[in-house]
């Protein structure tokens, strides 16, 4: 008889007690038992999130026994892999080897199944027992280890028809098409901010599927490369580059894009600091404005809108919701010339 | 008369391109006005308690030197924006002239306002200050103010002091929020529920959800939590540290099941509370963060970390109609009415 477990995985939390796991400082990863609403994971590959990498890379100077080292005493002192200095994980590949008898049967899984694991490795109980091999320019990490999944663990099963470094560079900004998809309705105007990078090209390709004919998707980029990137990709019916931290400038343009109505629903995509005026002056008054730049300040968001007297309801992005990982892949499977480029520049 | 820009970006001096806001200097000229802008005989700064605070330290609450301090940093910046603290405050007034273009027509000379945008936007003639107590952030002066065409304000109505009619102006933006998220039966819980904007969210709460929703109230002072229940304002009060997360999270499930609430207002003005908002409420559910301590990254990470998909919103000071139904509540409600003059006037 397995042990009941919490939904949320505090019955793992070694210290401090009474904490969720991804704040924990230590975690059990013992797997030779798992709990009832646990799976259990033969992991393949850690994806590590970026900034812990690169934090990690540059402390051992580039030196991969080094860095195998690091990533060892990690995991071993919490149980995890969250870099104590970023405060980030990042996700893994593997193979679902075991389902706990509480989840069995519920859910869309059956040991076999090839999955990515969508929620922080700071947060997954981990156990390495071999570092393979290290990929430092896209931050990719093959191991022997294990991995537990909690009930409330979100996971996608990797497509038998995609590649798997294609999938998992796809899926980790999964939330933003997904909420683009959810949030747009026939015949809005639609600003993408940050138009030009991974998440950003997603987000105007969904966002002209939902805005339809009758709606209009306006792409805000940076590079002069990825400026002609988007042009040409045709998933926007006006792109420009322009400075995302200038206001006034912006919203001129567009006033004159939209003569004079603005946007329905921006999307800020963009991760630098100081952009949310600009999103808040794009938007129409009674629009949405949707943050999934990590640099977005809340003070500057709140105090913003109520300075310029503006009623526009701004929501901090949440990197899951219902259906992100197949949205996503979908758009994978409709768009060629998006796959192309994705495998080109991420897989 | 020339047009000016609805954001008020024609009385920026520098930098140039910027908003009112971050601009270091605007011009505070009255001399005319714009033909979307009203021109206010300012009566009353009421300055932000960050801004005043540090004035009056820097000044060891000598008056006389906290004076010429206020009258320097306007007449540098053209505004009432303490250059330490960022921040600025609200003002009341009388209506002088108002521009053709300006959009409410009912505004009318002679009226008395309350502009609800922050001083540190507000381009500000000052000539004279006429009275100044260290122990209060309310500075009478001599003065000439603007409101730009997207400025809000309120006119400051007669059956209700000044003093109090400021003090809910203040968090106008939070009961007039709920009034929109708040369904009939939610079950909704509103963290720190027992200071001043969350009264007037429980009173907001409880009028919409009905007979047959609850409203929790989760309160860390065991006074606060007591004014609740005295007036009656939750359906259930709870006392805890909105910080930790697992303690208030068995609390709240054992009144709402394991599903949690439909919506949850945060009031809370500590860290580390989105955690805690995120657990309670129910998947597809909404949280409305209207505490300056909400950390966007906790909040964004916090849902992902544990797949949940609900809808997190950062809190819009503004509303539309927003002091209306803030003003109305002190109407409606003799108890709240009574409670506000005895704590904030």
């Amino acid at each position: 008889m397995q042990k009941k477990g919490n939904k949320y995985g505090t019955h793992r939390v070694i210290e401090p007690i009474g904490v969720l796991p991804q704040p924990a400082n230590r975690i059990d990863n013992n797997m030779d038992e798992i709990y009832d609403n646990e799976i259990l994971i033969d992991v393949q590959t850690l994806n590590i999130d970026s900034a812990s990498f690169t934090q990690i890379e540059e402390q051992a100077a580039g030196d991969k026994a080094k860095i195998a080292e690091i990533m060892l005493d990690i995991v071993a002192k919490q149980g995890k892999h969250r870099n104590p200095v970023t405060g980030s994980g990042g996700m893994l590949l593997g193979t679902v080897e075991k389902i706990g008898d509480a989840l069995k049967g519920k859910i869309d899984l059956k040991e076999g199944d090839k999955i990515a694991t969508l929620v922080s490795l700071s947060l997954t109980p981990l156990r390495i027992d071999k570092i393979k091999d290290i990929r430092p320019d896209i931050d990719q990490v093959d191991i022997d280890g294990k991995a537990i999944l909690f009930e409330s663990g979100i996971y996608a099963k990797i497509p038998a028809d995609m590649p798997e470094g294609l999938v998992l560079s796809a899926l980790d900004v999964a939330g933003a098409p997904a909420q683009t998809a959810k949030l747009v309705k026939p015949g809005d105007t639609v600003l993408i901010i940050g138009a030009g990078g991974k998440s950003g090209m997603l987000c105007c390709y969904e966002a002209k599927k939902r805005a339809g004919v009758t709606g209009k998707v306006i792409g805000l980029t940076h590079s002069e490369k990825s400026t002609k990137r988007l042009e040409e990709l045709g998933f926007c019916d006006y792109v420009f580059a322009a400075d995302a931290t200038k206001p006034v400038a912006i919203m001129e343009k567009i006033e004159s894009l939209t003569h004079g109505e603005m946007a329905d629903i921006t999307i800020n995509n963009v991760n630098i600091p100081d952009t949310e005026m600009t999103s808040i002056l794009a938007t129409k008054d009674t629009g949405i404005v949707y943050f999934f730049s990590m640099a977005t300040s809340f003070t500057k968001a709140a105090l913003g809108a109520e300075g310029v007297g503006s009623d526009v309801t701004m929501i901090v992005g949440n990197g899951y919701t219902k259906g992100h990982a197949e949205i996503t892949l979908q758009i994978l499977k409709e768009s060629e010339v998006l796959r192309k480029i994705f495998t080109e520049l991420y897989a | 008369m020339e047009r000016g820009c609805r954001y008020g970006t024609h009385r920026v001096i520098e930098p140039v391109g910027t908003l009112p806001q971050p601009a270091l200097k605007l011009d505070n000229s009255t001399d005319k006005i714009y033909d979307n802008e009203v021109l206010i005989d300012v009566i009353t700064l009421n300055i932000d308690s960050a801004s005043y605070t540090q004035i009056k330290n820097a000044c060891g609450a000598d008056p006389e030197k906290m004076k010429s301090m206020i009258s320097s940093i306007v007449r540098e910046r053209g505004k009432m924006q303490n250059p330490v603290t960022g921040s600025g405050g609200m003002l009341i007034g009388k209506v002088v002239e108002i521009g053709p273009g300006f959009p409410d027509k009912k505004l009318k000379p002679g009226d008395k306002i309350a502009t609800l945008v922050s001083l540190s936007l507000t381009p500000l003639n000052l000539k004279r200050i006429i009275r100044l107590d260290p122990e209060s952030d309310q500075v009478d002066v001599e003065a000439q103010a603007i409101l730009f065409e997207s400025g809000i304000f309120s006119v400051l109505p007669d059956d209700i002091p000044e003093k109090l009619a400021l003090a809910v102006l203040d968090v106008a933006g939070a009961p007039a929020q709920v009034d929109r998220l708040v369904q009939e039966s939610d079950t909704v819980c509103i963290l720190g529920g027992g200071g001043k904007s969350g009264i007037l969210c429980c009173y907001q709460a409880l009028r919409n959800v009905g007979p047959y929703g609850k409203v929790i109230v989760v309160e860390y002072s065991e006074q606060n939590a007591d004014r609740i229940r005295d007036l009656g304002l939750a359906t259930h009060v709870i006392v805890a540290d909105a910080t930790k997360v697992m303690d208030v999270y068995n609390k709240v499930s054992e009144i709402t099941g394991p599903k949690g609430c439909d919506v949850t207002i945060n009031n809370v003005n500590v860290p580390d509370t989105e955690m805690t908002s995120i657990l309670i409420t129910k998947g597809q559910g909404l949280i409305y963060f209207f505490s300056m301590a909400t950390s966007f990254t906790k909040a964004a990470l916090g849902a992902e970390g544990i797949g949940k998909d609900l809808k997190l919103i950062v809190g819009n000071g503004y509303a539309k109609g927003h002091a209306d139904l803030a003003l109305n509540i002190l109407r409606e409600s003799p108890e709240i009415r009574e409670l506000f003059e005895k704590l904030y006037v």
